[in-house]
């Protein structure tokens, strides 16, 4: 019999979703197809607000969008729970883009959500941390930048140090208290942090594939290897 | 935004270099995307004296240049140049953003340089034809002394910070995190005595639409062409120089972030007026394209007509032209988002839109159009009027509670309450015990949250201590582990994962013979492959399956979401192509039946017409489609699958657009050796093999005791070219030796 494979993106969530699992945390799919509300406003981003830009969005006929981000999930999950909270959200994402070696239309992301009482910047950082030293070794870094994304604030752009390399390979935060109120939690009790890893780009990273296009390509000579 | 490293020392001396510098901004926020120094040396002024077509080439000319000492000939494919003209050439050797420029022959004709575009250069986008130079740039002076050669940063600003859309607001970034505040020079300026008010008055509908607007208005102007320090600053930062008048606001608007409107006066009655369009009204800006607004767009108007389009266009009716003699100039402040609003309405963004939609400073709107004024005035001779005519609303102060201990906890910083306060003073805060009011020009902050991330990203993350979460219950599996387990299943009866896009084309539907009024349908897609949602699997699988000529096999499966256009559903497609298509696909089944509680399944086979409309040139193809919910419910009731993850490491080559060499080996060795590590030996011993695939593995006595008969495909590949047959049996010569060496194998021939 022939051998079988796995998509190397499946097998780096798999990855992925164990090292958070093993930290307690739940796995949630939200859906693809999703209203405004959830991929946007829940999450502080109102229409008439210039962040609605840092993403080209696919429209539907309908009104709905494909979703820009698995963050759809976060108010989906947490709306009908109590904290503690802790989840991740996998999933495919979508990006109104022509594409290339570098870009892609369609690409997955592992959202992680955690809300508790006195949830703490630094509580971040070691569980990025943990993540990472698992994923690409015991003497990898990380560090944070001040940015902007509307759902968190304070707002971080995370670099890691890969080979030596600082990378910024990922935004994360504190969620908004607008995003929190949106959950149906009270602000003034619960708070908590959030990030979105790429994991088209740390496979990307993690294997030394060139093209991006390659994971949907549907190739073989390129899916056998894995 | 790029801004202009000399500009900036206008206001903020630092000793930094610019790589210092760009890190200091990217760690408090702002992410610095490049850094261009200045034009190289070798890029010059040239004169064109002759211009003759290319022998080889149609869209080429060659352009025969003077560069000062010397005549050169240089192959252009821009349409925009003519003789006479002064353009930038950059000679061989130049270093420019794309790399090193070198002698080159372009279809036959050597060209011994490059005449150059913006993009060219670093200086913007603009590709649209060569730079021309005022025809008095001297011939042979290095560009750069020209433009002020400067380091231009290219910085990325995110959406919350309209502050820092200019060369104050960077500065005073760059200020605060050196330990300083800096503050608007103090203005002086000649006026004459005749008032502003008494020529024009201004009309404000509601102060929610715009919360201020003011006006000044010059005399006697004459326009013409800006000073040549103001043209190079324009022009090394992209924007192109137009007029005195029009420099003057883009200039101001660069260095303070306010934009500015200047209009023809004797075009205008004498009074401004701000309020909504009315719906069905027609106006052409200032592009010369006739817009037709709706009832929600902010205009400038005087009593007959709509001038301007409010903070993002001015009318081609009021529009600043050589004869214009008298200028009124406009600042305002426009409600963010109504500008947005509008432009997404009338799909027009503008440097001025972009910056009122991102929201001005309040308190900066005067400074900048007396600043604004009193340049016009010094550029084009012009008369300022004193005074200035303006509706103002009170500008909106929230107070902030500083919720000391809470920005602590949160941040998890040792800062004392002091420091804080340092740093929210250096920010432009006002401070009153433990409230404080946000600075003018910042309009992102409104909670203690928001003060904790001020202080943070000044204070810096580097010093926060991770901190260790609980480890909690772990939850119950969900349908995600059943997902991972039946991909499990469907690898172990040999199918691949594959990941294609949710959408369909036009010409895929076609294929599939499916309709389109059941399809959800993409309202704006950029590419035509975008157009509509699936609602099957089965038509990427089996465009999948056309693309792997190359294998006998074709066995692929996906798991991923389809949709109606009400329902979204998690499915499993599986296509077998190919030899023993039938067999396996039934075998698989049997596997999930057994494993995974699916049961009654039925097998489509594809038929010949589908075949070929697909393009697939293997004679059997069957297909399966069974959605997983249902079953993922039922199973998960009394099992827990986990997930299973890969330990081998994976050898991956890149994929070749050339043809492959497949050889096929078969060893007889020891049978405790383990595939892996025979393929393992295999892959190092050379970078073209990109496919090592097992085929036959079997241990038998026959083969001597204790041995096994081990089989493997191999597929050899160059990436710059087709392989030849010699050298892929050199490679297999290699192989052959490296396994018997290592193993003690021998090959079965």
């Amino acid at each position: 019999m022939i051998k079988g494979s796995i998509h190397p993106i499946s097998e780096f969530l798999r990855e992925s979703i164990n090292i958070f699992r093993d930290l307690g945390f739940d796995v949630y799919e939200g859906p693809e197809v999703e209203t405004e509300w959830y991929n946007f406003d829940a999450l502080n981003v109102p229409s008439d607000h210039p962040a609605r830009d840092m993403q080209d969005t696919f429209w539907l006929k309908d009104g709905r969008v494909l979703r820009t981000h698995t963050s759809n999930g976060q108010v989906r999950y947490a709306e009908t729970r109590k904290p503690p909270i802790k989840a991740v959200f996998p999933g495919t994402v979508f990006r109104n883009e022509a594409t290339d070696a570098k870009h892609e239309t369609t690409f997955t992301q592992l959202e992680g959500l955690y809300i508790d009482k006195d949830v703490k910047v630094g509580h971040l950082i070691w569980t990025l941390e943990t993540f990472f030293k698992k994923i690409y070794g015991d003497d990898t870094k990380i560090r944070l930048k001040p940015s902007f994304f509307p759902f968190v604030e304070p707002g971080f752009e995370v670099d890691v140090k890969h080979n030596g390399k600082w990378l910024e390979l990922l935004g994360a935060g504190m969620v908004h208290p607008n995003v929190i109120k949106n959950m149906k939690l009270d602000p003034d009790k619960y708070n908590g942090f959030a990030f979105g890893l790429g994991i088209d780009r740390l496979a990307i990273l993690k294997y030394g594939i060139e093209d991006v296009r390659l994971f949907r390509s549907g190739d073989l000579r390129f899916l056998k290897q894995f | 935004m790029k801004i202009l490293r000399s500009w900036l020392e206008k206001y903020i001396k630092t000793p930094l270099s610019d790589e210092e510098l760009a890190d200091s901004l990217s760690l408090s926020g702002t992410a610095v995307e490049s850094i261009t120094r200045g034009i190289d040396d070798r890029v010059i002024i040239a004169e064109i004296r002759q211009i003759a077509p290319h022998p080889n080439a149609d869209r080429l000319q060659l352009a025969t240049v003077f560069t000062g000492d010397k005549e050169l000939c240089v192959v252009c494919g821009a349409p925009n140049i003519e003789v006479g003209q002064k353009v930038p050439l950059a000679q061989v050797g130049t270093k420019l953003p794309a790399g090193t420029l070198e002698k080159a022959t372009i279809r036959g004709v050597e060209s011994f340089g490059m005449l150059c575009a913006s993009d060219e250069l670093g200086l913007g986008d603009d590709h649209s034809g060569i730079i021309i130079l005022p025809s008095d740039s001297i011939v042979g002076r290095p560009l750069n002394q020209y433009l002020g050669s400067s380091t231009v940063f290219d910085l990325e600003i995110t959406p919350n910070r309209g502050d820092c859309l200019s060369h104050f607001g960077i500065a005073r970034e760059v200020a605060t995190l050196n330990d300083k505040f800096i503050k608007h020079e103090p203005q002086n300026m000649e006026t004459i005595s005749k008032k502003t008010t008494d020529s024009i008055s201004i009309e404000v509908a509601s102060a929610e639409i715009c919360p201020q607007y003011q006006a000044r208005i010059i005399e006697n102007v004459s326009i013409k062409e800006s000073p040549t320090w103001l043209k190079d600053k324009l022009t090394a930062l992209g924007l192109k120089p137009i007029n005195n008048i029009v420099d003057a606001t883009n200039y101001v608007m660069l260095d303070l972030g306010q934009p500015l409107h200047a209009f023809d006066a004797e075009k205008i009655g004498q009074k401004i007026i701000v309020c909504k369009s009315k719906k069905g009204e027609k106006i052409t800006t200032l592009d010369g394209i006739l817009r037709t607004l709706d009832n929600k767009t902010i205009v400038i108007a005087d009593e007959k007509k709509s001038i301007a389009i409010a903070g993002i266009m001015g009318g081609k009716n009021s529009e600043i032209s050589d004869t214009t003699s008298t200028v009124i100039l406009e600042a305002a402040e426009f409600d963010p988002a109504f500008i947005r609003r509008s432009s997404k309405f009338l799909n027009l963004s503008t440097e001025a839109s972009y910056r009122f939609e991102r929201g001005v400073d309040s308190g900066g709107v005067e400074y900048a159009l007396n600043q604004a004024t009193k340049l016009i005035s010094e550029i084009s001779n012009g008369k300022a009027l004193s005074g200035i005519a303006r509706q103002i609303s009170k500008p909106k102060k929230i107070s902030i509670r500083i919720e000391f201990e809470k920005i602590i906890q949160l941040l998890g910083l040792d800062i004392r309450h002091d420091q804080i306060i340092h740093i929210l003073k250096l920010l432009g805060f006002e401070i009153s015990g433990d409230t404080c009011t946000s600075p003018t020009w910042r309009h992102d902050i409104t909670t203690w949250q928001d003060l904790a991330e001020e202080v943070g990203r000044i204070y810096g993350y580097s010093n926060i201590p991770p901190i260790k979460i609980d480890k909690t219950v772990t939850p119950a599996v969900s349908e995600y582990f059943f997902t991972e387990f039946i991909k499990d299943i469907l690898k172990n009866s040999g199918f691949s994962e594959i990941k294609s896009y949710a959408f369909l084309s036009e010409k895929d539907i076609e294929a599939a013979q499916i309709k389109s009024s059941s399809l959800l349908e993409v309202a704006n897609p950029i590419q035509q492959e975008n157009k509509y949602l699936r609602n099957s699997l089965i038509p990427n699988l089996l465009k999948a399956v056309a693309k792997n000529p190359s294998f006998d096999q074709t066995f692929l499966f996906e798991i991923g979401h389809i949709f109606t256009k009400t329902t979204e559903s998690n499915v499993l497609g599986i296509v077998a192509a190919g030899k023993d298509a039938k067999e396996s696909i039934e075998l698989c089944l049997e596997n999930l039946s057994k494993n995974a509680g699916i049961q009654k399944v039925k097998i489509n086979e594809i038929s010949r017409d589908e075949l070929s409309r697909f393009k697939i040139r293997k004679p059997v193809t069957y297909v399966v489609e069974i959605s997983l919910s249902e079953f993922a419910k039922k199973y998960l009731k009394s099992s827990q699958p986990k997930l299973t993850i890969n330990s081998e490491t994976t050898h991956y080559r890149q994929v070749s657009k050339f043809p492959a060499i497949t050889r096929d080996l078969a060893f007889i060795l020891d049978k405790k050796t383990k595939s892996v590590e025979i393929s393992n030996i295999i892959y190092s011993v050379s970078e073209a093999i990109n496919r090592v695939e097992l085929f036959d593995e079997f241990a038998s006595d026959k083969f001597g005791k204790g041995k096994k008969n081990i089989a493997f495909h191999l597929c050899m590949q160059m990436l710059d070219r087709t392989m030849t047959d010699s050298e892929a049996d050199a490679i297999i010569e290699k192989v052959i030796k490296a396994v018997e060496k290592k193993f003690d194998a021998k090959l079965r021939s």
